[in-house]
């Protein structure tokens, strides 16, 4: 008994001192609090927002979008394009080195494209995967020291931006580096090198003598706090100074504390639910009546999305009108309004009246659960809104990574599903590129319409700015009468900040922290 | 005590199997595992060079038949997930739960003793009275329900222990740098204490139980009677031989209390954000990760194995009446 | 003095208690102790309440009203009636028909679960007990396999894989438990098979189905309903934890894990009712079942301590 009293004596002696070590963040330190930990830190294999935010932190790219849509130098201080619009040639800075001490010319900058494009490596992601395709990027060549071409396979409007987003390493490092090696150990070009990866429990970087673009803070610990209640515990208790996604109830518990507010911005992305229109839904009722255009339309006005933003996300909105986002959507089409009596008029109108037990046809939503913010409460929101008007529907939700994205990727979600798909703010194109040809991969509702997909012909040919936004005009309002979307919100964003940092969040879902300061 | 050890390792070797075939069975079950190793947008032909890359075109025997050649060489193959070796990501974040676990398990076992051990004592008092009624409550409590809300009032409100994250020890310890481990080992002490407690609480309240009945009953014999009557010396020398016996349930459960104490830890470790294995576990199989979750598996099935041998043998040698 | 009651079983020529005097028996042995009493009393009201769910719910546990959502307890509707007696979620779903209908659920689970372990374990158990070499080291193998399996990670594992599911879960929850029986059953097993009535019902040429389920099983059952009733405590608290995790029911279904997980949100909001009442009502049925089994254990046979 006398030896337990000594041990715990001992310990508790041991401790006591620690206790007052956890404190604030020091203040060249800026720490963020995240939900998840990345997969790894290969630049050419990126596949979630989170690995993407902390990427941009140690690599620069050649030019790179801006919180207000303007796409700015990076690494390359100047750009040109070729007459036919299929290369790109690049100016870099002059005296820019990688991590390690090794000069960064165009020639690295030329292995950075070609990298993510080897066939050996057979990189997936959001370079290999999306960007790539949608440029179809040929090659990448260095043509002097610090001039490096991106050669695609044809002119595009939204090129620019989509090449903002592979980020440039030195070729030496990488050439000698397995794969596996290359996913621990990244050996950067940006103004924050990597100094540790606890995994499971923190990123830590710390900012290079020579940054190749300004940045204030010293250290970033990126911190890895799956829980929700400790993320927000967290930041009120001023351990952390930024959680990305606060979840909408906390947000007053988070305003009213000492320690952080909740910055509410208006997001990019596209939340919609979709309207299968493929011939394999066609043969169920559900399908077959979303077939009809009259019939989506009056599910249009069947959902009261103001009503879903105010009350589940905590976020008053406007509904959207299209497939782009707010600044460079449709200038005079109105979102259409919630008027349950409108909808069942239509699809009376439509031939789906009420049966004796109240039924017009029956349907199936999928949802995948845990990825947007409050989705499972939305969506079942959703389906309620459905049944009150006589659409019988099975709200199917699933989990995300396991069921419910294999589904969509194979474009087998449906009749209805939901999901969100990120938008920009810098150009129309970018967002309507969901849906650029009747194959895309993001096309999960197989929607063939001539009058659509012919824009894009237009669009392509030319490079006058007027006859573009005319034909985009054209086409939004093909979208809006006929589209394969029920339109909802554009998603709002909460960012947990602390009051002791001055920072503010984009629009666009990406994170920079090279304008924080210390208040 | 040799020969058993002998008589036990064909049947733990078999159990080891069994273990690796069901955790592959049952993660095939589900469909295709390409999913989750391509970004939204990939193309069905990516799609198919990734299954084919991957190996899950093959044959399921045929994939077994490989994985377990594999395994005699003990190489678990990488991650999918991550890319890099599973058994490298398992090392990494093992030394986290074996923490976790070591100071669970001694709060488990010496937190229950005074407990156990005074409520027999002071039996039908209202000591006795109120330290069961926590025990029956600590055992009716969801964990991750006490973790959220120690974090609350103890961490939150009146900030005497940190709210979550974690300093490494034994990971530098295993690594041979004495100097920081011994560095840490406060500040890690510190922000083992919630998160322990989590996982503890409910093996707390069960010993405290089953030492309480069993003190009780060695109380009752006879011969504690008459050394009590017969005044305090002899009576200070049984209560220790009551004490040491009332020990024995404990250590019988001590190896299904390890095989319990990963089943808090996983909760706890999501909580209390502590990078361990329990987590890791927990993301590769929702990552459809195969080689991570059976490398995983077979680690923590080994640790069980051995500690139950252990705790048999303990058992055994304290209490020679039973027989191997 | 617990040994002296329980000696008062007596034994008939099969091996059997007679019925109802040990019924009498275990009666006023509950109304004497008080504790056992009101675990029973609570439990009884909870299983009537489950069964009546449908009955009793004052709304649809599923219908949205999003614009009533976190109302506290006591929201009066626009006539000045009593609209959410006990708060509203975060859907603006009723709390008192969601826990009114989770009682149900969770309660099927429970029971469900314990069956199917119970009838799979005991099975398993007097087969490898009666049997004896290969099949119960068959058996106990398979045990050992089971055991080195944490029990959450084997829940995890087959719920990932199987998809979200009432059924599903049940299904791994009662798989899980099977260990505890058999593990009892056959130690039961093992020594009611050297008694004398075994002996003699052999002689008399009854086959092994009927003495393993005829004349050993009624013997062994009371150490099994022990178990059973630590078991439904324990199913439930798993329940809890599988829903923290996010494999629980499926959205729309309540259950009180299910309603206590999604209160997390909402805790600093101070919306307290949220956790508070499933809260309550997980933790008074877990120390209901737990008390009834500790009783049940004690009445039965003192010697049976180590079950737990």
């Amino acid at each position: 008994m006398k030896k337990l009293i000594t041990g715990v004596a001992i310990v508790v002696g041991l401790i006591l001192p620690a206790s007052f070590s956890f404190a604030a963040p020091p203040d060249d330190t800026f720490v963020v609090g995240l939900p998840t930990d990345t997969r790894g830190l290969e630049p050419a294999q990126i596949s979630s927002r989170h690995t993407a935010n902390i990427m941009k932190h140690m690599f620069g790219q050649l030019y790179s979008v801006s919180a207000s849509g303007s796409i700015d130098p990076n690494l390359a201080e100047s750009y040109s394009i070729s007459e036919d619009g299929k290369e790109y040639t690049f100016t870099l800075q002059e005296g820019l080195t990688c991590h390690d001490g090794e000069a960064l010319t165009a020639e690295d900058a030329a292995y950075s494209f070609n990298r993510v494009a080897d066939p050996e490596l057979a990189f997936t992601g959001n370079s290999a995967g999306f960007v790539y395709k949608s440029i179809d990027f040929k090659e990448a060549r260095a043509d002097s020291e610090l001039d490096v071409t991106i050669v695609l396979g044809g002119p595009n409007h939204i090129a620019l931006g989509l090449i903002s987003e592979i980020y440039v390493h030195c070729k030496d490092s990488y050439e000698n580096m397995t794969k596996e090696e290359a996913a621990t150990n990244p050996v950067g070009s940006g103004p924050y090198e990597f100094v540790k990866w606890d995994k499971g429990s923190q990123i830590v970087m710390k900012k290079t003598a020579n940054p190749p673009i300004p940045a204030n803070f010293e250290n970033i610990i990126w911190r890895v706090i799956p829980e929700a209640s400790t993320r927000t515990a967290e930041l009120i208790a001023g351990n952390v100074d930024m959680i990305t996604n606060a979840s909408p109830d906390q947000v007053e518990a988070i305003d009213a504390s000492s320690t952080a507010k909740v910055a509410k911005v208006q997001g990019t992305r596209r939340m919609y639910v979709g309207f299968h229109q493929g011939p394999e839904f066609a043969v169920t009722p559900g399908g077959a009546a979303i077939q009809k255009p009259e019939v989506r339309r009056a599910l249009q006005y069947a959902v009261d999305v103001e009503a879903i933003c105010a009350n589940l996300l905590n976020a008053p909105c406007t509904r959207m009108t299209g497939i782009v986002n707010p600044n460079n959507a449709h200038p005079t089409l109105e979102p259409y309004p919630y008027d349950p009596e409108i909808a069942e008029y239509l699809l009376d109108q439509a031939g789906y009246p009420r049966d004796a037990n109240g039924v017009r046809f029956e349907m199936t939503l999928q949802a995948g659960e845990g990825r947007y913010l409050n989705d499972k409460n939305v969506v079942l929101a959703i389906c309620q809104y459905l049944d009150d008007i006589g659409v019988k529907t099975k709200c199917d939700i699933l989990d995300w990574s396991s069921v419910y994205i294999p589904l969509i990727i194979e474009k087998k979600a449906g009749p209805m599903y939901f999901i969100g798909s990120g938008g920009a703010t810098w150009s129309p194109l970018y967002d309507m590129a969901d849906l650029s040809k009747p194959d895309s991969g993001p096309n999960y509702t197989k929607w063939q319409n001539e009058e659509w997909f012919k824009g894009w012909k237009v669009i392509n040919n030319t490079n006058n700015e007027y006859i573009i936004r005319r034909e985009v005009d054209r086409m939004l309002e093909v979208f809006y009468n006929e589209g394969p979307w029920l339109h909802l919100y554009f998603q709002p964003d909460f960012y947990g900040v602390s009051n002791r940092v001055d920072w503010s969040p984009r629009r666009d879902e990406k994170v920079d922290l090279f304008s924080a300061t210390l208040k | 005590m040799f020969l058993y050890i002998l008589r036990r390792l064909p049947q733990t070797i078999l159990v080891i199997f069994g273990v690796t075939l069901v955790t592959f069975i049952a993660l095939q079950i589900g469909g295709d595992p390409t999913y989750l190793f391509i970004s939204d947008r990939a193309s069905p032909e990516e799609i198919e060079a990734t299954r084919i890359k991957l190996g899950f075109d093959k044959p399921l025997y045929i994939q077994y038949f490989n994985y377990v050649i594999k395994l005699l060489q003990l190489d678990f193959g990488n991650s999918l997930y991550f890319g890099q070796s599973a058994m490298t990501i398992i090392l990494e974040t093992l030394p986290a739960t074996i923490e976790l676990t070591i100071f669970s398990m001694l709060i488990a076992i010496f937190g229950s003793i005074p407990f156990g051990i005074f409520a027999a004592i002071y039996r039908g008092t209202w000591i006795d009275g109120t330290l069961m009624a926590i025990a029956m409550l600590g055992q009716s409590i969801p964990s991750f329900w006490l973790g959220i809300m120690c974090i609350l009032y103890i961490s939150l409100n009146v900030g005497w222990l940190p709210i979550s994250g974690h300093v490494p020890f034994l990971m530098p310890l295993f690594q041979g740098n004495f100097i920081e481990a011994f560095k840490n080992l406060p500040t890690t002490l510190t922000y083992l204490i919630l998160p322990g407690f989590a996982v503890a609480f409910y093996s707390v309240a069960r010993n405290a139980r089953l030492i309480r009945s069993s003190m009780l009953e060695v109380l009752s014999q006879d011969y504690v009677r008459t050394a009590k009557s017969k005044g305090l010396t002899n009576y200070v020398v049984i209560m220790r031989h009551a004490m040491r016996n009332a020990w024995l349930p404990v250590v019988t459960i001590i190896g299904l209390e390890f095989g319990f104490m990963i089943s808090g830890v996983v909760v706890v470790e999501v909580i209390f954000a502590w990078p361990g294995l329990g987590r890791t576990i927990f993301d590769a199989i929702a990552n459809r990760d195969i080689p991570l979750v059976q490398a995983a598996v077979v680690v923590i099935s080994v640790f069980v194995i051995i500690i139950n041998l252990i705790t048999d043998l303990v058992y055994a040698k304290l209490d020679p009446r039973i027989k191997l | 003095m617990n040994r002296s009651e329980s000696s008062s079983n007596h034994k008939t020529t099969n091996g059997n208690t007679s019925g109802s005097s040990s019924f009498l028996k275990l009666l006023s042995a509950l109304i004497q102790n008080k504790w056992a009493l009101i675990s029973v009393v609570w439990l009884f009201f909870i299983i009537i309440v489950a069964i009546f769910a449908s009955e009793l719910s004052p709304l649809d546990p599923n219908k949205n009203h999003i614009m009533e959502r976190v109302s506290p307890p006591l929201t009066l509707d626009k006539k000045g009636d009593m609209k959410y007696l006990i708060g509203s979620d975060a859907l603006g779903r009723d709390g008192l028909s969601r826990l009114i209908y989770g009682a149900q659920v969770s309660l099927l689970v429970g029971f469900t679960a314990v069956f199917i372990g119970g009838i799979l374990g005991t099975l398993l158990g007097i087969l490898a007990g009666y049997y004896g070499r290969l099949i119960d080291d068959i058996i106990m193998r398979l045990a050992d396999i089971q055991l080195a399996f944490p029990f959450i990670l084997l829940a995890i594992l087959f719920l990932v894989v199987l998809g979200e599911g009432l059924i599903n879960l049940i299904l791994v929850l009662g798989v899980g438990q099977w260990v505890t029986y058999a593990r009892i059953a056959r130690a039961q097993t093992i020594s009611q098979k050297e008694k004398e009535y075994v002996e003699a019902a052999k002689a008399l040429g009854v086959s092994n189905f009927n003495i393993m389920f005829g004349s050993i099983l009624p013997n062994i059952f009371a150490p099994l309903i022990v178990i059973a009733s630590f078991n439904v405590a324990s199913v439930i608290l798993a329940e809890a934890a599988l829903s923290f995790l996010g494999l629980g029911v499926p959205p729309q279904i309540p259950t009180w894990g299910a309603m206590l997980a999604e209160s997390r949100d909402h805790i600093f909001a101070k919306r307290w009712w949220l956790p508070f009442f499933p809260g309550m009502a997980i933790l008074i049925t877990v120390l209901a079942f737990n008390i009834v089994g500790d009783w049940l254990r004690d009445y039965l046979d003192p010697r049976l301590k180590e079950i737990e």
